[in-house]
């Protein structure tokens, strides 16, 4: 397929780019040089912030009115993109380059059906009537999987799944045979099963059609199986790039490495010592059941059932003390549900026993059962008080469960801040002054305050980069060690669960399938959604590798 | 702080409603020492005339002068109108910010009430208070506060209700808080940004409606010099000078203009995302 002897089709070279801020420029792109021959797809691989969107927007000239290119060219086709105008640009983007993004919930027009969307491409650019126009994009739509393409067209976005509407994106991105699609993180929005088939399709299109790919990805094992070739980028700079296999096997950069090893490999375990199974359970969750919505007010007058959703449908699980029970499942599972019911935030029905102590409702919940049971949250954004310093969000699990007060606590907060590896200092400052990083980190040391015997973590490490990841997974695994805590891991991550969980439970749509060893969950005995879902996982970059 | 000030100068809105603002707040601290004259000296030889060197602005039907008026009637005339809006924003955020937090049931009975209260236009429910209170500068006051209270309940609660959503507040609420640190710990501190822009739009609202209950002869009494008084007494002689007229008048407008500009200011300094 790699074409190394023509020209390429896309020739970025020792181009710069800076955001002119209030505070000076910033110089979001240094000196990039990358190229993408005929019928090739290179990965472009970088944590947030590396510039990678920045560089994919650059390529589209489509650029916020404080970019400044400072030097270099962007050569597609052989001419200069960067010298068109912007009548020009308009006569090529959609038609000779597109985009797929990495959301499909916002990159669909919610207001227009989505046989508009894709045959206005075609209307726009191959100048066919509306007719036939429509009978294309019908055809298209077929192209792409879809089950049943003449109804899909009528439909609007609302009315798609995730995976169907992102279907609908790649097939108007191919609509017009276009000779380079760029790709911004196209399945990172999407659940693990779907976001497997939409792969699988974006590699067989690809192939079908030759069409020149940039695939910006911050998931090294999604390009490794993906990409002929990679760059790696890191804060505007491109540090590395060559063929997937050099690449990944033998890489040289300093920070290609890190990268690599940063990637949960379910062959390397973290978990530390198992629990005693003999032992009394620490936690238990009986028959719990979540349902959403209430009842209309005059629905009692009726027979008809209010529209309910059920979250989760009679749970039954038990933890160890010391344990760590990894919970995996698709979004819309039910695995946040069953948090938020542990911790008081959803009413349910049914039992959680509590070192033996039933709780049967909200009220239940006593002091003690608040202080032993805590929650970290995806977004550490979020789950931080924007308007207070970290010191006084630290401060309020002290004066809740504790008879700390005054200089004897704020000694309390700066030893948990350098237990999780934060300096003293940064007691004085607001959330918005740290990194994501950091963040998660005052959000577990908030957790870890009134030292709880069991903490539920909800995909405490999705919104943060791989190497911090694995930062934070290191963290928590220490505190383990030293507290003999017990971890309800909640996560989407199938291989950063193999390498820390105990046992793993499998949720699918509000039902727990079934609860298993990790060292048994890929044994062929296992339910059918479990096989499905390892199956949908890429595998690491380590053994990917040819 | 110094930074606060630095954005909120770096917007042509914010630095103009700022220095309006302030020359304002100058006349309130020192208009009684800025007069040049006795605001109550009345004079037959001197009534109605035009701007000159000795009054600034001319003289009203009594022969006073209107500067010295309007230095010394910006106290009570502006005074009143950010006490009153406070007193209303206060009320009004605590309702809407508790309504946010409790939800369902009673968030509904709150906001439902509110509504019905919001039915009635402000100025028709200020005069039915003050009505029924007697006109008096006090009685205006509280109606102008409790006419504002349901709108800035409104906002807030609109405000509260997306920070509810976030996760300090779950995390709040899963450590077991009571709901009154909830309410003004968590959840207050993160409305304030635009119940405050809000507030300083409705000052200018605010004086436009003390200007109308005194021009209706419900809020201050002559001889006071409140701004809303002037336009109301001068009315009657508008064709003999159209001064007396238009000074107060103008000096209403500025001070609306200047809140409002001000208001814009803040609201983009205040939002962390710009």
């Amino acid at each position: 397929m790699t074409s190394d002897t023509a020209a390429p089709v896309l020739s970025v070279e020792g181009y710069s780019l800076d955001y002119l801020t209030a505070k000076g420029p910033f110089h979001a792109l240094k000196n990039i040089s990358l190229s993408i021959g005929a019928g090739e797809i290179v990965g472009l691989v970088g944590e947030s912030g590396s510039g990678k969107s920045s560089l994919a927007w650059s390529i589209m000239r489509y650029l916020p009115g404080n970019a400044h290119e400072v030097s270099g060219t962007i050569r597609f086709d052989g001419s200069d993109l960067m010298a068109r105008s912007n009548s020009e640009i308009e006569a090529i983007r959609g038609k000779r380059i597109s985009m797929v993004f990495q959301d499909p919930a916002t990159s669909l027009n919610p207001t227009l059906s989505l046989g508009r969307q894709i045959s206005e491409v075609l209307i726009r650019h191959q100048g066919l009537s509306k007719k036939q126009a429509w009978a294309e994009a019908e055809a298209r739509l077929a192209h792409v999987g879809l089950k049943t393409p003449a109804q899909m067209m009528h439909r609007y976005p609302h009315e798609a799944s995730g995976g169907e509407k992102q279907r609908v994106v790649i097939a108007t991105a191919f609509a017009c045979n276009p000779e380079l699609i760029i790709f911004d993180e196209p399945t990172t929005a999407l659940d693990v099963i779907t976001s497997r088939q939409i792969l699988e399709l974006f590699q067989s299109l690809q192939q079908e059609t030759g069409v020149a790919s940039l695939y910006i990805s911050h998931d090294l094992a999604l390009v490794a199986s993906t990409a002929h070739r990679v760059s790696v980028i890191n804060r505007g700079e491109i540090v590395e790039q060559g063929k997937v296999g050099e690449i990944f096997t033998r890489p040289q950069d300093p920070y290609t490495k890190k990268l690599i090893a940063a990637v949960p490999d379910p062959s390397v375990r973290l978990a530390g010592s198992e629990p005693d199974y003999a032992a009394k359970p620490l936690a238990e969750v009986e028959n719990v059941s979540v349902i959403y919505g209430r009842k209309p007010f005059f629905g009692r007058f009726s027979k008809k059932a209010g529209n309910h959703v059920t979250g989760n449908r009679a749970v039954n699980l038990a933890i160890q003390p010391g344990e760590i029970l990894g919970i995996v499942g698709e979004s819309g599972s039910g695995k946040s549900t069953l948090a938020k019911a542990m911790t008081g935030l959803n009413k349910f029905e049914g039992e959680i026993r509590f070192e033996g102590r039933p709780i049967h409702s909200i009220a239940d919940m006593s002091d003690s059962y608040r202080r032993d049971v805590q929650i970290i949250f995806q977004h550490p954004d979020a789950s931080l008080n924007p308007r207070k310093t970290i010191g006084d969000i630290l401060s309020r699990p002290y004066r809740l469960y504790t008879e700390y007060s005054g200089k004897a606590m704020r000694d309390e907060i700066s030893r948990l801040l350098e237990q999780v590896k934060l300096p003293a200092s940064y007691a004085a400052r607001y959330p918005h002054q740290l990194s994501g990083g950091e963040k998660q980190r005052v959000a577990i040391a908030r957790a870890f305050a009134s030292q709880p015997k069991l903490v539920i973590c909800d995909e405490i490490t999705s919104a943060l980069d791989v190497s911090v990841q694995a930062s934070v997974i290191e963290l928590l695994m220490e505190l383990r060690e030293e507290f003999g805590t017990a971890y309800l891991f909640i996560t989407h991550d199938l291989n950063l669960v193999r390498q820390i969980a105990h046992r793993i439970a499998v949720m699918y749509r509000g039902d727990l399938i079934e609860i298993a060893p990790t060292r048994d969950i890929t044994a062929p005995q296992r339910a059918a959604y479990t096989r499905q879902l390892l199956e949908a996982v890429p595998v690491p970059v380590a053994r990917s590798a040819p | 702080m110094t930074d606060f000030i630095k954005r909120l100068m770096r917007s042509p809105q914010g630095a103009i409603g700022t220095i309006i603002v302030l020359l304002v707040l100058v006349a309130v601290a020192f208009g009684p020492y800025l007069a040049p004259h006795d605001p109550e000296a009345m004079s037959i030889l001197a009534r109605f005339k035009g701007p000159s060197a000795d009054f600034l602005l001319g003289t009203d039907q009594y022969g006073r002068d209107i500067f010295s008026r309007l230095m010394i009637g910006a106290r009570s005339t502006v005074i009143m109108a950010v006490v009153a809006t406070l007193i209303g924003t206060v009320v009004g955020a605590l309702v809407g910010v508790t309504s946010a937090f409790l939800g369902g049931r009673a968030d509904e009975v709150i906001m439902r009430t509110v509504d019905a209260v919001m039915s009635i236009p402000s100025l028709l429910f200020a005069l039915i208070i003050v009505n029924l209170l007697g006109s008096s500068d006090i009685n205006a006051l509280l109606a102008v506060s409790i006419a504002f209270a349901p709108g800035m309940a409104r906002i807030s609660r609109a405000v509260a209700l997306s920070a509810r959503k976030q996760d300090f507040v779950s995390a709040a609420i899963a450590r077991g808080e009571k709901p009154n640190f909830i309410v003004l710990s968590e959840m207050l501190p993160n409305t304030v940004a635009p119940i405050i822009v809000e507030m300083t739009i409705r000052v200018s609202f605010a004086i436009m409606l003390f200007a109308t209950l005194s021009f209706l002869g419900l809020g201050a009494q002559p001889p006071s010099e409140e701004w809303g008084l002037m336009v109301s007494e001068a009315r009657r002689y508008m064709h003999i000078s159209s001064w007396i007229l238009v000074w107060p008048s103008l000096a209403i407008a500025l001070v609306a203009i200047g809140f409002n500009l001000l208001g814009d200011g803040l609201r983009d300094v205040l939002n962390p995302k710009t």
